[in-house]
């Protein structure tokens, strides 16, 4: 496991994060390959360990199809919410560009798991909440910042 | 003798008649070329050099490679642009352009 404490488990003490990672299985990844592909089922949530996801969307550029960074996930950090939101099915892709290392948490076992331990479940989803509001936020005032440059290229 | 005057005179004129005809039509040919070649020549050349002088230079094609590395670069800058905004709300650290080459 990673020396930083993962954005997911943030909170909780040490033995249940061993507990938590505990349900994960390890997945390394060599440099370019693919983690998921958009509109491909979600059934696991990965934490970064080593390494990092580039997160895309294709755009037309110039008549072919290039994916478009969007996000990035370094260690310690999470990808793969849609995991835990129908209807669970990805909606970006993921690449590692350089050799990277993840632990999956498949869907059903953290949700068994947090049924068994709802302090833990609290925590984690409140956590999960804490991050995905950020990047709302994040994405409200980047989709805003965008929107005023349209608005002053439309009137000069 | 007299058939072969007729035959003579008939053959003369003849001659003369396909003599005449040859002389119109090689006479009405170089005319014809000529004024084909003034109605194509000026109009189409004229109005292709008048529109390139007139239309602005077109923008020099930037490699796919490279757009991908700054719409990177622009993502990466917004990105900070966006969180430092969350940090500090304000109007003025919402709308700061940030040094992407993309809104410049």
């Amino acid at each position: 496991m990673t020396e930083r404490q993962p954005d997911l488990l943030r909170g909780l003490a040490p033995a249940d994060i061993a507990a938590v990672v505990a349900l994960g299985a390890r997945i390394a990844l060599s440099e370019g390959a693919t983690l998921f592909r958009l509109g491909s089922e979600a059934s696991s949530l990965y934490l970064v360990e080593r390494g990092r996801v580039t997160l895309t969307l294709p755009m037309q550029l110039a008549g072919r199809e290039q994916d478009v960074l969007v996000e990035e996930r370094l260690p310690g950090q999470m990808l793969g919410w849609s995991a835990l939101i129908p209807p669970h099915r990805f909606t970006l892709n993921a690449t590692a560009p350089l050799a990277t290392e993840l632990i999956a948490l498949p869907r059903q076992k953290l949700l068994d798991h947090f049924a068994e331990h709802p302090q833990v479940g609290y925590t984690v989803l409140t956590n999960l909440a804490g991050i995905i509001g950020h990047r709302l936020q994040v994405l409200q005032a980047m989709w805003l910042r965008e929107m005023q440059r349209v608005i002053e290229l439309r009137c000069a | 003798m007299e058939m072969f005057l007729m035959g003579l005179c008939l053959s003369l004129l003849g001659v003369a008649v396909s003599a005449a005809a040859f002389a119109a039509a090689t006479r009405d040919e170089p005319r014809h070329r000529e004024s084909e070649a003034g109605q194509k020549l000026p109009l189409p050349a004229a109005q292709f050099f008048l529109d390139d002088a007139g239309r602005p230079a077109a923008p020099p094609r930037v490699p796919i490679e490279v757009l991908l590395l700054q719409l990177e670069h622009h993502v990466r800058l917004e990105q900070a642009a966006a969180e430092s905004f969350l940090d500090l709300p304000t109007r003025e650290s919402l709308h700061t352009p940030s040094s992407s080459p993309l809104v410049h």
